[in-house]
């Protein structure tokens, strides 16, 4: 007992050094970001890369001598180690340490969590890859998105599949997280709205492996769908698409950003042709091509996930507002932050103003073609399609 | 009381539970061709005694000696193969697994098949009864066959002591004289015999020697003849309680 | 009709994934009274194993042999390392270390090689399906009710032939009196969690395949999967495990095929009220014992 308490404690100290630091030297100037994420857990695997593009948007930062070229950036990290009571006791941790604005979770639980302490001590928060639409505005005015939000993306998968002349849609969704849940749902609502059917809508459950059973099941329907679109992601994604495929059924297949991931390509022939969307596309010259040299060259290895770069994105934009405040005060960075426009970021530009904290970006639209990744487009939906969160 | 020519001594055996001091400081011995009986009231530490000396509960304090060699300490499937076993109280037969398979799990310890099977065509000639149920699975035997087929499982390695722990628990009277003519007969092959028992009359009836223990010491000893013709057989037990 | 019959095969295929990590569960248990809530990692050990070969540019069928000896080093290891240690210290000690060696896995993966999940590409044959009579039966499903007929044979033989599988079998009814049998506690201890990691090794090696991938914490689902399914058949019967995850699968499957879409989002509580009820009719299990021959 004493022994295996005391390996779990050693362990989980050395990991927590390791994710505990501060980066950049501890002069008066220095500007506090503080970051509430789940380094270990069951989020690791969208903090931690997250983490990743946060720094490297320091080091550039303050390499040019920080924000304005005179306040370097501090930047103080804990982990909830992916629990949401947790999530709140590190972000009042926080803000004791005196952190000026606070980067939190990707899954909105922890994020709220967080938010909510940040948002009575008045300090500015942004959730690096939480994708709910609704998230600001359960939290407070001091509570900003940055990512792409579901509703954004679906409306542009749902375009897409009208304009190929797909008549005849599947959903299959999650309800447990409001991303495989929401998403599908509001890409139906679109798609019913410009004119398909929605034939039938499955339900799954996250790691259940085996998609026989809905599988059987979409091959009984009629009318036989001609898209399937779904936000499942690793490992659920690819297990669906394999017996899909498996079973003989050639609809065109829409995914969202969560597969994202080299498994996705990897994946072979049944892969080939399926159209998702994603923050963007690293075409030759693009800002988002430079960011992958740069993460390349600071980590020694190719970026392969796209919330490396929106944790990227999320510090420019704290730089951004910062700078437009020309103040530390949480209530002007909030102020300066809810008016930026088209601020300039690795996946393209970012615009807050009028939009409820929940910012416009671009939506990239990829398809897998011989285990490649090829550009379909970028799109910024008519606001009236988009349906309200 | 070190006996030179002992096959197995215990040398102010301490058995503790705990808090509990369940025997305390017991000393014993078992010649070769040997039966010996350790008999006492419930609770007296018969079973805790057999199990330390087989190595099943801790050894508190006190020496285990078999063939010379200090064994206190050493594991069970050791003791086994120094050639010491029991056959535990509640017999505690594999209800699983046939009566076949009972018996070769008994073989465990020995390599040579041809002797193994000597040994078993021994033993279903010694106890017919299992030989008919061979294919059966153990726990649809009754007590009796069940207690047959514990015994012949401890014999099928061979040992040189046999430990019985309450051979007649629990079962009828008939029953309990035909596994005792079986251990006489055990005895008469070559067998040496530590019997505990709560059966005072019928132990002594077959045993050379006895010890009577009582709230974990040894209270009384000598031979068999010697305690059944004196009455302190019982008063120890009476001291017991 | 075709609907029902292709429905068993869905279930007959999920359902050999099941009783092979449940089996192997309970292998463990019946000889150390242990749920080793760290079996799923060795799912995941199989996982890293075969992505490392892949890396480095080997083949896939090397791949999956290195991935099952992985999972059977680990396993043995687990043994020695950690529950060894603590084997007198009671059957709470031991669970608890069994879910401190389940963390102390998930943050070596997550630390040491990454927290996103890793690409296992499979080779194109696998994922296809073949047309039986009008059925499709998946290539991964074929092999999945293959190998779990296979191993079961194999194991079965082994259980029933060997000395040592006999003595395992004595060990899970009664552990003191099968040492005085004079087998070796450690041996047979020691074969247990070597046979676990073979299941779990193939069990891995197909649930890899469907999924593609390997991520530090893939491991957690199936062996909570495989809990119910040693619970339902009765914990600490070997049979029972292998009835268990069959159970578990068909319940699964035929809630997913069968139940009308309003019915949909409450499929996962009816399964587990599905087994609650089964276990109440039923506390011991499905083939467990009454009581515990002690
Ligand atoms: N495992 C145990 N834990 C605690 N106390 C025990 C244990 N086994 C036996 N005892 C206690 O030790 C004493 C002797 O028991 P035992 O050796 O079984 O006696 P006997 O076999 O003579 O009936 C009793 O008081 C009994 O309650
Ligand atoms: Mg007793």
């Amino acid at each position: 007992m004493s022994r295996s308490n005391w390996l779990k404690t050693t362990a989980m100290t050395a990991a927590l050094a390791g994710a505990v630091f501060a980066s950049g030297t501890a002069a008066a100037e220095n500007f506090k970001v503080g970051y509430a994420g789940g380094f270990t857990g069951y989020l690791a695997p969208y903090d931690q890369p997250s983490l990743k593009g946060v720094q490297l948007a320091i080091d550039e930062i303050n390499a040019a001598g920080g924000i304005g070229g005179t306040m370097p950036i501090e930047l103080i990290v804990k982990d909830t180690r992916s629990d949401t009571a947790q999530a709140a006791v590190v972000a009042q941790e926080l803000v004791d340490d005196g952190v000026s604005v606070m980067i939190v979770s990707c899954d909105v639980d922890p994020a709220v969590a967080s938010g909510v302490i940040a948002q009575a001590a008045e300090i500015p928060s942004v959730s690096s890859c939480a994708s709910t639409p609704t998230l600001p505005a359960a939290v407070g005015p001091y509570m900003f998105s940055n990512y792409t939000a579901d509703n954004l993306q679906a409306t542009v998968l749902a375009s897409y599949a009208r304009e190929q002349g797909l008549e005849n849609a599947y959903v299959l969704l999650s309800r447990d997280t409001p991303y495989t849940e929401k998403l599908p749902e509001y890409f139906a609502e679109v798609f019913a709205a410009m004119g398909g059917n929605v034939v039938a809508v499955g339900e799954f459950t996250i790691g259940q492996q085996d998609f026989s059973a809905e599988v059987t099941n979409i091959k009984g329907l009629d009318p036989q769908p001609d898209v399937i679109m779904t936000a499942a992601y690793e490992p659920d994604f690819p297990a669906f698409l394999k017996q899909l495929r498996a079973a003989g059924i050639t609809a065109q297949v829409l995914g969202s950003d969560g597969i994202d991931s080299p498994t996705t390509f990897g994946l072979g022939d049944v892969a080939e042709g399926v159209v998702f969307s994603n923050a963007g596309f690293p075409s030759e010259g693009s800002p988002l091509a430079a960011y992958e040299a740069a993460y390349e060259a600071k980590y020694g290895e190719p970026n392969d996930t796209v919330f490396t770069a929106t944790g990227y994105d999320a510090m420019l934009v704290i730089a951004a507002a910062v700078e437009a405040a020309g103040s530390t005060d949480g209530a002007a960075i909030r102020d300066a932050w809810d008016n930026l426009e088209n601020v300039q970021v690795a996946t393209g530009t970012m615009t807050y103003k009028g939009q409820n904290r929940v910012p416009v970006r671009v939506v990239a639209l990829n398809q897998v073609s011989g285990g490649e990744r090829v550009h379909v487009g970028d799109f910024t939906p008519d606001p009236s399609q988009i349906p309200a969160p | 009381m070190s006996n030179e020519a002992a096959l197995l001594s215990v040398e102010g055996l301490v058995v503790r539970y705990g808090a509990i001091e369940a025997v305390r400081g017991a000393d014993l011995s078992v010649r070769q061709g040997e039966i010996v009986t350790l008999l006492g009231a419930n609770g007296a530490g018969k079973s805790s005694i057999l199990n330390a000396i087989m190595g099943l509960v801790p050894v508190a304090g006190g020496r285990v000696v078999l063939e010379g060699n200090d064994v206190g300490g050493e594991p069970p499937e050791k003791i086994v193969r120094r050639g010491m076993t029991l056959t535990p109280e509640g017999r505690r037969v594999f209800a699983n697994l046939t009566v076949a398979e009972n018996l070769s799990i008994g073989a465990a310890t020995r390599r040579d098949r041809a002797e193994v099977e000597a040994t078993r065509s021994d033993m279903l000639e010694l106890f017919p009864i299992l030989a008919e149920r061979r294919d059966q699975l153990a726990g649809t035997l009754s007590g009796g066959e069940q207690q047959m087929l514990a015994i012949a499982r401890s014999m099928m390695s061979q040992p040189k002591i046999v430990l019985l722990d309450e051979p007649s628990l629990g079962l009828a009277p008939q029953i309990v004289d035909t596994i005792f003519e079986l251990i006489v007969r055990l005895r008469d092959r070559g067998a040496t015999i530590l019997l505990v028992e709560q059966n005072v009359e019928l132990a002594l009836e077959i045993a050379d020697r006895g010890y009577v223990l009582a709230s974990g010491a040894i209270a009384l000893e000598g031979s068999a003849r010697e305690l059944s013709a004196s009455g302190d057989v019982e008063r120890a037990y009476m001291g017991a309680h | 009709m075709d609907v029902v019959v292709q429905q068993t095969v869905n279930a007959l295929a999920l359902g050999g994934t099941y009783a092979l990590l449940a089996l192997g569960l309970a292998m463990v248990f019946s000889v150390l009274g242990l749920i080793n809530f760290a079996h799923g990692e060795l799912m995941t050990v199989t996982g890293y194993a075969m992505y490392f070969v892949l890396t480095a540019g080997l083949p896939f069928e090397i791949a999956v042999l290195v991935g099952i000896v992985a999972a059977i080093a680990t396993a043995m290891l687990m043994e020695r390392v950690a529950f060894r240690p603590v084997r007198n210290a009671g059957t709470a000690t031991m669970l608890l270390t069994s879910f401190a060696v389940s963390t102390i896995l998930h943050m070596l993966f997550q630390n040491l090689i990454s927290a996103r999940p890793k690409a296992l590409p499979v080779p194109d044959w696998m994922i296809g399906a073949l047309n039986i009579a009008g059925f499709d039966i998946g290539v991964i499903q074929l092999m999945s009710i293959s190998a779990t007929a296979l191993l079961l044979f194999a194991l079965t033989v082994f259980l029933r032939r060997s000395t040592l599988g006999i003595a395992m079998r004595a060990a899970s009814l009664d552990f003191p009196v099968t040492r005085l049998m004079g087998i070796n506690a450690n041996m047979v201890i020691s074969t247990a969690f070597a046979i676990s990691g073979l299941l779990a090794g193939v069990a891995g090696v197909l649930w890899l395949a469907q999924r593609g991938s390997v991520d530090p914490l893939m491991g957690f689902l199936p062996v909570l999967k495989a809990f119910i399914a040693v619970v339902l058949g009765g914990l600490g019967s070997l049979s029972g495990a292998v009835l268990g995850g069959f159970t578990l699968a068909f319940i699964e499957v035929a809630l997913r095929a069968f139940l009308p879409d309003d019915w949909l989002p409450f499929r996962e509580s009816i399964a587990l009220a599905l087994v609650i009820l089964l276990l109440l009719v039923r506390p011991e299990g499905l083939l467990g014992r009454k009581e515990a021959i002690r």
